[in-house]
């Protein structure tokens, strides 16, 4: 599965990541294991601002990942 | 009315902006247009060279209309502009142009306020302050979130 990393995110795990998710799995699931591989994003991960993105929707911890989806993980975000 | 939201990589006048909200405008009776341009120091005085917009290709254009669109819909306003910078902006150079057109003065001014309040917290744009120092990340602070929380 290739999960995606934006703004702070990318610089603690890098932009792309192609990781072999076990189903089924949630959101939740995902981010512990990517917190567990990468411990320096462990905190940004457990971020209630940090939001998945799965096909350009915004998705809840709680969304079940399919085989074939990618995920997006979405540093907080600031414009202005 | 018209609601424009848009996103560009390519340098932002805001003269130009204004100068086309003015004439979209003609005939209302106020306009008001707030620019946010890129701080040539951080908050501890350190200087920057330039503000870093990241986007995503699909949810930032998103995000963009839709705060123009609520903001519309909640205030009695006929024309809302919202042009954001992405890539790298020098310092000294002009980030985002936010303006409002209406009859009467209180709803562009709350337009402005409600476009700059909603864009610093829920814009899908990611920021960094680059300068001889390295480079910083820029998220929203307390005050942002709380500014915001203010329009329900």
């Amino acid at each position: 599965m290739k999960i995606t990393f934006y703004g702070r995110l990318a610089d603690a795990v890098g932009r792309e990541l192609d990781l072999a998710v076990e189903e089924p799995c949630t959101i939740a699931r995902l981010r512990q294991r990517i917190a567990a591989s990468f411990p320096a994003a462990a905190g940004l991960l457990e971020d209630r601002r940090v939001r998945a993105c799965v096909m350009d929707e915004l998705v809840p911890d709680d969304h079940r990942i399919e085989g074939t989806e990618a995920v997006e993980f979405l540093a907080p975000v600031s414009g202005g | 009315m018209s609601i424009i939201a848009c996103l560009q990589e390519s340098p932002l006048d805001p003269r130009d902006e204004l100068g086309t909200l003015l004439e979209q405008a003609a005939g209302e009776g106020a306009v008001v247009s707030f620019v946010g341009v890129a701080r040539p120091a951080n908050k501890d005085g350190d200087p920057i060279e330039s503000l870093v917009l990241e986007h995503h290709p699909t949810l930032t254009r998103r995000s963009l209309e839709d705060i123009a669109n609520a903001a519309a819909r909640r205030f009695e306003v006929s024309h809302v502009r919202v042009v954001h910078r992405c890539g790298e902006i020098p310092a000294g150079n002009p980030v985002v142009f936010a303006g409002a057109a209406s009859s009467h003065r209180r709803a562009a001014f709350d337009v402005a306020n409600y476009l700059m309040d909603r864009l610093k917290t829920e814009a899908v744009l990611w920021k960094r302050e680059q300068g001889p120092a390295g480079s910083t990340w820029i998220e929203p602070t307390d005050a942002d979130y709380r500014e915001c929380g203010r329009w329900g």
